[in-house]
């Protein structure tokens, strides 16, 4: 019953956006910790790919009837999200690295930003189903 | 939330430990030390290896650092010219000579002014984990 009173939110499709939002910060977090180790190349988790996936899942769930499952952000590694986009690669210095301090602290407040639209329009969805049940406004 | 703040203070520590490296080599810019077989030697200049931290490392690949080893540099030491010092050469080419240290003052604190400014970097990191951590729990209303 439970399930039922999510699956017509858009609760469980909003988790997946705030699952992602947290794995990619803890990457980009990771690429600031090793800015000065020598041989690390930049790593990332593609928004585009995810977006691609989460596209799936909502359609698939509108048709079979099922939830939009929670691991959309899992990641093996060698997987298509975990690539790097062509806009954030860097000359790669003489010690091997390819880290631009400023473009990782630029994309780490947009991925914040994201998180915490997604954590706004979430609440909300929760406060309405309160209202509901409540039945008071 | 908890591996970003790991990570995050991983790199913190590993920036002190730069900067304790950089400190040293500016403190002992004209000290001798004792080597290995007991004489005493000019100070050789201290510099860190950066590694990246298997252990900390999470499932999306997201990865920490650590201080593989602190290493002495082997360069020539500075010579000057001191005949009545006691510590100066007693025979061979440079009899006469005293050793000094070698350290590169400029590289030095540059070294310190990148180290800072990776610190404060992985400082604003922690903030946003911070913020991500609390505001996940306005969902409690």
């Amino acid at each position: 019953m439970l399930s039922g009173l999510f699956n017509s939110t858009t609760i469980p499709a909003l988790g997946e956006v705030l699952n992602f939002a947290q794995a990619r910060h803890t990457v980009l977090a990771g690429n600031i910790a090793n800015v000065n180790t020598p041989g690390y190349r930049l790593r990332d988790l593609s928004q585009t790919e995810f977006q691609q996936r989460l596209k799936e899942a909502i359609t698939a769930s509108r048709t079979s009837a099922q939830a939009v499952s929670p691991g959309l952000a899992y990641s093996e590694p060698g997987d298509p999200m975990r690539q790097v986009r062509s806009s954030l690669e860097n000359l790669v210095y003489h010690d091997n690295t390819n880290i631009d301090l400023e473009k990782q602290v630029a994309e780490m407040t947009k991925n914040h930003l994201l998180h915490n639209f997604a954590l706004t329009v979430m609440t909300d969805q929760f406060q309405l189903l309160q209202s509901a049940i409540s039945e008071r406004v | 939330m908890l591996p970003a703040l790991d990570i995050s203070t991983s790199a913190l520590v590993a920036q002190r430990i730069r900067l304790d490296a950089v400190s040293s080599n500016l403190a002992n810019l004209n000290s001798l030390e004792r080597d290995a077989s007991g004489n005493m030697q000019p100070y050789q200049s201290r510099y860190v290896i950066f590694q990246t931290d298997e252990a900390l490392e999470t499932k999306q690949g997201a990865v920490g650092v650590k201080v593989a080893s602190v290493q002495t540099e082997q360069i020539e030491p500075l010579y000057r010219w001191q005949p009545s010092h006691p510590y100066a050469i007693k025979d061979g080419p440079k009899k006469g000579y005293v050793a000094y240290p070698n350290v590169n003052m400029t590289a030095e604190m540059v070294d310190a002014l990148v180290a800072t400014r990776a610190y404060e970097a992985n400082i604003g990191a922690m903030e946003l984990s911070k913020n991500m951590a609390q505001q996940s729990l306005r969902i409690l209303g």
